[in-house]
């Protein structure tokens, strides 16, 4: 969704009554906001729509749209496990893009089909190792979290080494990247904008009506104009309540 | 016994199955071979060799050969044979083998692969199984997930039940396809197998080859499972470190090792030397063996399961005997590789469902019970087609109906 589509609407809309004004660093502030709020609705609303009987239409089925939308953000990164203290280890604190939500770890021993390693808490992982018939092997692994530390049983670190392969890829949601109203400044002392110093929201463009409203209700607040966060509040939230019944 | 189950669809092909023998082509230099190279493939065997990648032998257990021929249609000779100490299995997930320190191919040369008898044979029948693993696969594919009655299932759950559920159709469903032969020695005992649960049958087998059934001790006699030596006052004496002193051997077992069974069978002896037992006097002691009791009226020996020595301990009569062990297992002694039945696919599923569904504070109560029944039904199912019963033989056997049995 092109930023610049969406402040110019802003814009119009805020400058229609000469209501006030609102900077590009006001707007890039405020659009990185309501991107969030957005996407985290996103799990939400999927999460509400796994509840309800859905439909099995190409273009209606919320439950298919709304995946849809995170499938943007979903990433996955071959990551090097190393053996410490038992455990096959690997801290993604560094990973770029960073994760957002932890989602799952894939492990590929050889050419077998991968087997996703199962996530389970520290607890656990411990009174699952104490069974017999539930300790983790290589065909059914298993991991939990610590911090930022992911801890997998049994302790097979990655190996490149051929006839003995051993990968792991961590599927997660990265966090989307901040909008960003890009501009140089015009002879006149206007923003120009300018499209290489920009980055477009990454949310979909379904979302961009209730994109620019609630923009628009935090723009209310910035120009002191509660009739405007009002009226686009309650627009947004008759898109809500719309979206979910 | 080490049986294999195929793919599906079959990868193998009539060559691999039927003979063992598979052909592939070798690049100039290529040093390596990968029988199996995806997930599954066209050889259900896992190979095993001799040696290992330092070419130091570590089994004598090896289910291959390999030859390089010349080309495609050169036959597979003792001279193009691979010595077995100059290859080894790189890669048993892939059947990769490592020939080099045999040299490498050259142009046009062809690798033969030939299983063993053994190996060649373990694999007949193998589209009849699947492994413990497979079902525990389908069934979170299948079984659980969003709009199904399981939503969210942990798989170490579907581990655990479905592991449980093969112990039980083992214990109550499984045909009983484990069996050892071994010859009972001078100790009369014999080790239980290895993966041993539970005893189906035990039986000799005569001069012919036919079986009898030996039958266990039922309180005849019996063996304890603590000897403690006590100090003439029935107390157990104790070693300097506090511990019982025990006995090296049973006093109990000893005697009955020594019992004539035919005291216990009352079976006649025409060579007594007193001659009591011969027809001259029989005649003359009609009523002498009135309330013999008929269990015990048998001479194929006795045998039990001896909890001390975790061994099976047989009666003297049995001594040097040629025994077959019939018993049950649970399925788990080769870990997820164990293989299933086809005929009880479906009664795991079911078995593992209504575990689960069980435990599940999710589940109604009549879907609970739902699920019961239906994995009672199942497994009664399973074990109709698992017990075999084809109309020819019933037919076969309801043929004695007119025969008449002298009383």
């Amino acid at each position: 969704m092109n930023v610049n589509t969406v402040y110019q609407t802003v814009l119009s809309i805020l400058n229609k009554e000469q209501r006030g004004y609102l900077t590009p660093f006001e707007f890039n502030t405020i659009a990185s906001q309501v991107q969030l709020e957005i996407f985290e609705k996103y799990f939400e609303d999927l999460n509400m729509q796994l509840r309800i009987p859905q439909n099995d239409s190409e273009y209606v089925d919320r439950v298919k749209t709304i995946e849809e939308k995170i499938d943007k953000f979903r990433t996955s990164k071959d990551i090097t496990v190393a053996l410490v203290n038992g455990f096959g280890t690997f801290d993604f604190s560094a990973l770029s893009p960073s994760v957002h939500r932890f989602g799952s770890v894939d492990f590929t021993d050889r050419t077998l089909l991968p087997v996703t390693i199962e996530k389970v808490t520290s607890h656990e992982l411990m009174l699952a190792r104490r069974s017999q018939f539930t300790t983790p092997t290589s065909k059914f692994p298993q991991c939990s979290i610590e911090g930022t530390t992911i801890k997998i049983l049994p302790a097979i670190p990655t190996s490149a080494v051929v006839g003995i392969t051993k990968s792991y890829t961590l599927e997660y949601i990265k966090k989307p990247d901040a909008p960003v109203w890009g501009f140089t400044i015009g002879s006149l002392g206007q923003y120009i904008y300018a499209t290489g110093a920009s980055t477009n929201f990454e949310i979909s463009d379904l979302d961009q009506s209730e994109l620019i409203l609630r923009i628009l209700a935090y723009a209310g607040l910035v120009v002191r104009d509660p009739e405007i966060t009002q009226s686009a509040a309650g627009a947004a939230a008759m898109i809500d309540q719309s979206q979910q019944q | 016994m080490t049986k294999t189950s195929a793919t599906i669809p079959i990868q193998e092909n009539d060559a691999v199955y039927y003979a063992g023998q598979m052909k592939l082509a070798l690049a100039a230099g290529q040093s390596k071979v990968t029988f199996n190279p995806g997930d599954g493939g066209p050889l259900n065997t896992v190979l095993i060799s001799n040696y290992n990648s330092a070419l130091v032998a570590v089994t004598d257990t090896a289910n291959f050969d390999i030859h390089i021929l010349a080309n495609q249609t050169a036959l597979p000779t003792l001279a193009n044979k691979v010595a077995a100490d100059k290859f080894y299995v790189e890669d048993s997930t892939n059947n990769t083998v490592n020939f080099l320190a045999n040299g490498v191919a050259g142009a046009g040369e062809f690798i033969f692969l030939q299983l063993t008898e053994r190996a060649v044979e373990n694999n007949w029948g193998s589209y009849s199984y699947l492994s413990l693993d497979d079902i525990i696969n389908n069934f979170l594919m299948a079984y659980i997930g969003d709009d199904k009655i399981l939503q969210k299932v942990k798989r170490t759950d579907v581990l655990f039940h479905a592991r449980r559920a093969m112990q039980e159709l083992s214990y109550d469903i499984l045909p009983s396809a484990k069996s050892i032969e071994s010859t009972i020695p001078i100790t009369l005992t014999v080790p239980l197998p290895i993966d041993y649960v539970n005893y189906v049958r035990l039986s000799w087998a005569d001069a012919q080859g036919v079986l009898r059934t030996i039958y266990p001790l039922n309180g005849l006699s019996g063996n304890p499972t603590e000897l403690p030596i006590d100090d003439g006052k029935g107390v157990p004496t104790q070693s300097s470190f506090g511990n019982n002193l025990e006995a090296a051997q049973s006093i109990i077992e000893s005697r009955w090792e020594k019992t004539n069974q035919s005291n216990i069978s009352g079976s006649s002896q025409s060579n007594d030397s007193n001659g009591i037992y011969d027809e001259v006097w029989w005649k003359q002691a009609y009523g002498q063996r009135y309330g013999l009791q008929p269990e015990l009226a048998q001479s194929n020996g006795y045998f039990s399961v001896n909890q001390r020595l975790g061994s099976f301990s047989f009666s003297s009569n049995l001594s040097q005997k040629v025994i077959m062990i019939n018993y049950i297992s649970d399925g788990l002694a080769v870990d997820l590789d164990s293989l299933v039945p086809k005929m009880i696919e479906e009664a795991m599923y079911a078995k593992i469902l209504s575990s689960i569904a069980y435990l599940s504070r999710n589940v109604d109560g009549n879907s609970k019970a739902l699920f019961k029944r239906d994995a009672y039904a199942k497994t009664r199912n399973a074990k109709i087609r698992l017990s075999n019963l084809k109309l020819d033989e019933i037919v076969q056997v309801f043929r004695g109906q007119s025969k008449w049995i002298k009383s």
